[in-house]
Parts: structure tokens; C-alpha cells; sequence
């Protein structure tokens, strides 16, 4: 039996649709994070699951039990904020205490948890400290110890690292990831950062506008988007324009090559669509090399150069960029191509560069510009 | 009358101490522009002490003198006379009582408002400014017309008279409890801190008397210190109403000990100020009351 199922929730706010038809099951000491952008009703879903919302429709199902209209006291879950919500007239061990006592536990236990969760999130020296005392790392680990103190059912995690600085974000998000594995809580992260979701969950929900987009794992959501908004919004990636061969056979063509890709038998022959490749998987080659392979190529001038530590990104405008040639990219668009920065030197802005386009693992998804840009 | 410890100097030195304010003083230093003290804010200074001041003073010449000399025995006739003791309590009970009421009820009023009802914090803010533009002879009327010998609901005539006292005391401090009270809310996230403790499986109850009350402390030390001295203070229910509380009885000593009565109201003016510091000083030593910054105190 699942952990946590949240089955076909919808919810208004006036005319405005915040959540469509959401459905998704959560197994037990599963990390499954609601990746968006603002307003697209992650939030409204992690707070309805909380009892801090009622959905219009739908049903809230914890352990086979159907919580939708108990009040969020009685639920059992247990909720980290995003801006702490520490009680400020507590100290960080009362704070912790807080819902062991409202649980009536003996005050020994209580002591004996308190102990043993503030050492566990490293905050065993500032026990006795008032959040006002703490910074704002400390804070944060303080309104976890508080939130898995009460062994919550489910724990719900509301954008909980945006306000603490990066370096503190990278540290708590391991932190995060090692606490819900080794309590095996099942916990939903909601975030806006494609990283915290990517590095530390088993699922990724992606939601746009309300409704659920895709869901995968990291890597699938990663490596094998099935739409372009996924695509789009998980990290930088190239929409390279191709044309569907035979979509019985999965075949994609450009410039007369003709090659495999994940994706294109759900697409009508002769379509354009749009091949999606990372930057870190276009391979900077020489003309005559790509040529002799029959490989998928691409050629531009390099124009702007941007480093980003291990690795520098190249924009590159593709040489028929704008023009009418159905396999041109858009003139607004750069393809992205990263190269060790070791190397980025031969690349200088204004060189010519030529890559290849791998495509055994690349996906193909319909151009839908296509009806209204020329052939 | 010059007072030298209003000077340039002095005053930028107290400015310094503010955080924040002690760069751009000293930059002023620097450019040789240094800010002095107008005149004109010496001058209002010196109106307004002599305004409030001098009849502190008038009261306590004729208070503590015999008209030639020191003396506290106007004092001790004061305390020793048989009404103070009584009138006192009296004006104690009633105005320990009333400020209870009225944290008890603004209170949670405030936070519901505040959590459930956003919408309508601007009519409970216009009715509780009410008394301000109902004076309380209009009050007192109001309430005798009411529930007076010729009402249905005579309550002047019964047990429940006091009803009437402390209901109008309520109505008088509405004003000033409600707004400390609800300042101290807007200044601390109820919504978030309440979410937080229900989500730790505490009831309402609870997360009001346990999470929000000692957040809001401030706001609550200020409204009950502002409604008891209202209520300690009022003259014109209790007087009409037939109360002889301590303001009462202070205006009917002065017919018969007249430097009695001066001094007893110089020595209340000061216990009052006095417990007003003390209880301040306390709230503000309370932990986590620092999250109320821009509270009402």
C-alpha cells in the first residue's frame, strides 16, 4: 500500500485555477519533489495535503485512510516552512519539544528525543539558544528537528532552503536527503530549484499551470524530457529543428541525414519537430570528421563565451539562423554547447565551430511553432 | 532659561548612540556642516515642560507645605482618612477586572480576525474607536436609559449593577487595547506560526495561549497597562453610575482635606508611573519578544 495518495485534486481561488486534476502516489520513505515555476500550484497541492487548503474536489489519502476533511492538526504530518516559522519566545530544544508535549509524551522520553534529534542535525550547542540567537542554517535545521521530532506520517517540506544562502542551501539539501533516508521518512520537497529537486529526491513531479506535466526520476526528467516545457525548464537545452522521416520506424532527418530518436513514433511523417540535446552533449568536432560519419552536425560562429567552473558554455549563432530554411534555427535562439574549460581557449568569440548531434538517446518532441513559421 | 543639555553637541552625542546614525553624524562632522538644534523645537520643549510640569508642581507645593514649610503630614491625614482605603480597592478590583475582560475578549478577537477574517479588521478597527467620539457622559446616559429603574432590564437596581461599570470601563479602554493588541499581531506572521503549530498537532487553543500570546507580549503588557489606568483614572461613569472609586473620592477629599487630597494624587501619579517602567522593563526582558520590532511598544 502506498503512503500517501493524492487523487484527482482540483482547486479554484476565484476564476483561477490553481490545481488540475492532480494525481500522484507516494510510497513509503519516498522523496518526491513538486518542481515549478511560481504560481504553478505546488504550493496549493503541498499546503491542501497539509489540511491548510481544501481541494474543490479530490481526495487526500494517507495509509489507505482518507484524510481530505481532517483538520491539519490530526493528520500527522509534519511541515517544514519557508521561512522557518520557528515559535520565537522557545528556545531551538523546546521548539523541538513543542509536539512531543502536545502529544502528551513523558516528559523523560521528550528530553531523551530532544537530545537525540538536536545532535543529529548538529545543533546540540545552541539548544538553549532563541531563534533570534541562531542564523538562518541553524534555524532551518532547528524547524526540521521540530518537524521529524513528532515521526510524522508524511513530511512536507515548503520551499524550505530559499532562505538561506547557497553555500548553507548545498550543505542542508545533503543534510535533507541523509536525515529522510536514514529516519525513511516519505517526504514531499516543494522547490522551484531544478538542482535541489534534481540532487536529492527518487521522483520529480514537474507541474506547469496548475496540472502535472511529467513525472520521473531525476535522470529521466533530466536526460529524457517528454515535453518541451520539462525540457525547457530543467536546465539549458537546445531545440534543434528536425523533420520526421517515418514515425512508424522513430526516424528524424536533417540536412539529408537520417537517424533513430527516442520520441518520434508518436509524430506524423513529414512534421517538423524539435530534437532536444544538452549543451554538455554537443561534441565540438572538425568538418571533415563529422562528414565522414554521416553524423547530425551543426556549424555557427561562437559569440559569446560564459564560464561556469569545470566547464565553459559557448552561444553559438547557428550559420542560418533566421533565414527561411525550415531547418534554421529561430534568429533569437543561440545553441548552447559546454566544453572543458581547459580547452575553451580554441573557441574564442567570432571562431567558427561545427558539433555533432548525438541522437541515440535524444528525444524528439512536435515543433509546435512549426504551423506558423515558413517552409 | 537656557538648558545646556539640549545643545548641539549633546543632542548629536544621543543621536550617535542610535544604530545606524552614527556614520552620517560623523560624516556631518567631517564636512563641517554639524546639525544643530533648532530653536524654535528648544522652545516647544520648554512650553510643553512648563505645561505638564507646573501643575505637578502647584500640586505639590500646596500638597507637601504648610504654606511656609516641607511637611508630609497632609499625606498621612490622607492615608490615615477613612474613604481612601476603601475607594481604593474598590477602583482596584474594578480596573484589575476590567483590563482581565479586556485582554480576555480583544485578545482573541484580534487573532481570529487576523487569521480567519482579514476582511473585517476595518470594522472592528471603526468600532473600536467608538469611545472617542462618544463621550462617556453620553456613555453613562446611554447605559442608565438602558438598563435603568424604568427598563425591562434593570440591572442599576440589582446585584448585577456593577455590570454597568465594568461594561463601560470596556468600552472606554476598546480603543486602546485593541489597537496595542493588534499591532503586536500584524508585527509577528500569526498565519504562518499557526499553520506551524498545527501542524505539530496542536488545537486552536493551544497555539493561541502557547504560541501566540507569548509572541504578542508586548502588545498585551501595553493594552492591559493602557486599560488599567484608563479604568483606574475614569471619573465620569463611576461618578454617575454612584461609584465612590478613587478618582471619586479624590475630588470629594479636596472639599474637606484639600492638601490631603493634592498629595494623594501626586503620590498615585507617581506609583502609577512607577509600576507603568516596571512592567515595561519586564516585557521587554521577555524571550523572543524581539520579533515584535515595530510593535506597540
Amino acid at each position: 500500500m502506498s503512503r500517501l495518495e493524492l487523487a484527482n485534486l482540483n482547486k479554484r481561488f476565484g476564476e483561477q485555477v490553481a490545481v488540475s486534476d492532480f494525481n500522484l502516489t507516494v510510497e513509503d520513505g519516498e522523496l518526491v519533489s513538486f518542481l515549478g515555476p511560481s504560481g504553478c500550484g505546488k504550493t496549493t497541492t503541498l499546503r491542501m495535503t497539509a489540511g491548510f487548503e481544501s481541494p474543490d474536489t479530490g481526495a487526500i489519502i494517507v495509509d489507505g485512510s482518507d484524510v481530505t476533511d481532517l483538520a491539519p492538526n490530526r493528520r500527522g504530518m509534519g511541515m517544514v516552512f519557508q521561512g522557518y516559522a520557528l515559535f520565537p519566545n522557545m528556545s531551538a530544544a523546546e521548539n523541538v519539544e513543542f509536539g512531543l508535549a502536545v502529544r502528551n509524551r513523558p516528559v523523560a522520553e521528550r528530553r531523551a528525543r530532544v537530545s537525540e534529534l538536536l545532535e543529529l542535525f548538529g545543533l546540540s550547542h545552541v539548544g538553549k539558544s532563541y531563534p533570534h540567537q541562531m542564523s538562518g542554517g541553524q534555524q532551518q535545521r532547528v524547524a526540521l528537528a521540530r518537524a521529524v521530532a513528532i515521526e510524522p506520517g508524511v513530511l512536507l517540506l515548503d520551499e524550505p532552503l530559499s532562505a538561506v544562502d547557497a553555500k548553507v542551501r548545498e550543505e542542508l539539501r545533503t543534510e535533507i536527503r541523509r536525515m529522510q533516508v536514514q529516519l525513511h521518512i516519505t517526504t514531499i520537497l516543494v522547490t522551484h530549484d531544478q538542482s535541489e529537486a534534481l540532487s536529492i529526491s527518487d521522483r520529480v513531479v514537474v507541474m506547469n499551470r496548475g496540472a502535472i506535466e511529467e513525472v520521473g526520476t531525476p535522470t529521466q526528467i533530466y536526460a529524457e524530457p517528454r515535453s518541451a516545457f520539462t525540457a525547457g525548464f530543467i536546465g539549458a537545452m537546445n531545440e534543434i529543428p528536425v523533420r520526421v522521416v517515418s514515425g512508424r520506424e522513430g526516424l528524424v532527418e536533417r540536412d539529408g541525414r537520417r537517424v533513430a530518436a527516442v520520441g518520434a513514433a508518436g509524430l506524423s511523417d513529414g512534421d517538423l519537430a524539435l530534437l532536444l540535446v544538452r549543451p554538455e552533449s554537443l561534441e565540438p568536432i572538425g568538418a571533415n570528421l563529422a562528414a565522414l560519419n554521416g553524423d547530425l552536425t551543426m556549424s555557427g560562429q561562437v559569440e559569446v563565451q560564459t564560464f561556469l567552473g569545470a566547464t565553459t558554455r559557448l552561444l553559438v549563432r547557428e550559420s542560418r539562423a533566421g533565414t527561411d530554411d525550415p531547418m534554421a534555427m529561430p534568429a533569437s535562439r543561440r545553441l548552447a554547447v559546454d566544453v572543458p574549460s581547459s580547452s575553451a581557449n580554441q573557441w574564442p568569440a567570432g571562431s567558427q565551430l561545427q558539433v555533432r548531434i548525438p541522437v541515440g538517446s535524444s528525444r524528439v518532441i512536435a515543433d509546435r511553432s512549426a504551423a506558423s513559421r515558413p517552409f | 532659561m537656557s538648558n545646556p543639555s539640549i545643545g548641539g553637541e549633546a543632542t548629536e552625542e544621543a543621536i550617535a548612540i542610535l544604530p545606524g546614525v552614527h556614520a552620517r553624524s560623523k560624516d556631518a562632522r567631517r564636512t563641517g556642516r554639524s546639525r544643530r538644534t533648532p530653536v524654535w523645537s528648544i522652545v516647544v520643549l520648554l512650553v510643553a515642560a512648563v505645561y505638564f510640569l507646573l501643575p505637578l508642581y502647584a500640586t505639590a507645593v500646596f500638597g507637601f507645605s504648610t504654606g511656609k514649610h516641607f511637611t508630609l503630614q497632609p499625606l498621612w491625614d490622607g492615608l490615615g482618612d477613612s474613604g481612601f482605603q476603601a475607594s481604593l480597592q474598590l477602583s482596584l478590583f474594578y480596573s484589575v477586572l476590567t483590563t482581565i475582560i479586556a485582554l480576555a475578549v480583544v485578545a482573541p478577537t484580534a487573532y481570529v480576525v487576523e487569521l480567519r477574517f482579514p476582511g473585517l479588521r476595518s470594522t472592528i478597527e471603526f468600532v473600536s474607536i467608538l469611545p472617542f467620539v462618544i463621550p462617556p457622559i453620553i456613555l453613562v446616559v446611554g447605559l442608565s436609559s438602558m438598563y435603568g429603574i424604568n427598563s425591562p432590564v434593570n440591572l442599576i437596581a440589582s446585584s448585577w449593577a456593577p455590570v454597568l461599570l465594568i461594561g463601560g470601563y470596556f468600552i472606554l479602554t476598546l480603543p486602546f487595547v485593541f489597537r496595542a493588541i493588534d499591532n503586536a499581531l500584524r508585527a509577528v506572521d500569526v498565519r504562518t506560526l499557526s499553520e506551524a503549530s498545527a501542524s505539530l498537532g496542536a488545537g486552536p487553543a493551544r497555539t493561541f495561549l502557547r504560541v501566540i500570546v507569548p509572541s504578542i507580549s508586548l502588545g498585551l503588557v501595553s493594552g492591559a497597562l493602557l486599560a488599567f489606568t484608563t479604568a483606574m483614572g475614569e471619573f465620569t461613569l463611576a461618578a454617575l453610575l454612584g461609584y465612590p472609586t478613587f478618582p471619586v473620592y479624590l475630588l470629594n477629599i479636596n472639599g474637606y482635606l484639600p492638601r490631603a487630597g493634592e498629595a494623594l494624587v501626586l503620590v498615585s501619579f507617581f506609583i502609577t508611573w512607577a509600576g507603568v517602567i516596571a512592567l515595561a522593563a519586564v516585557a521587554r526582558r521577555a524571550p523572543g519578544t524581539q520579533v515584535v520590532r515595530g510593535g506597540p511598544m
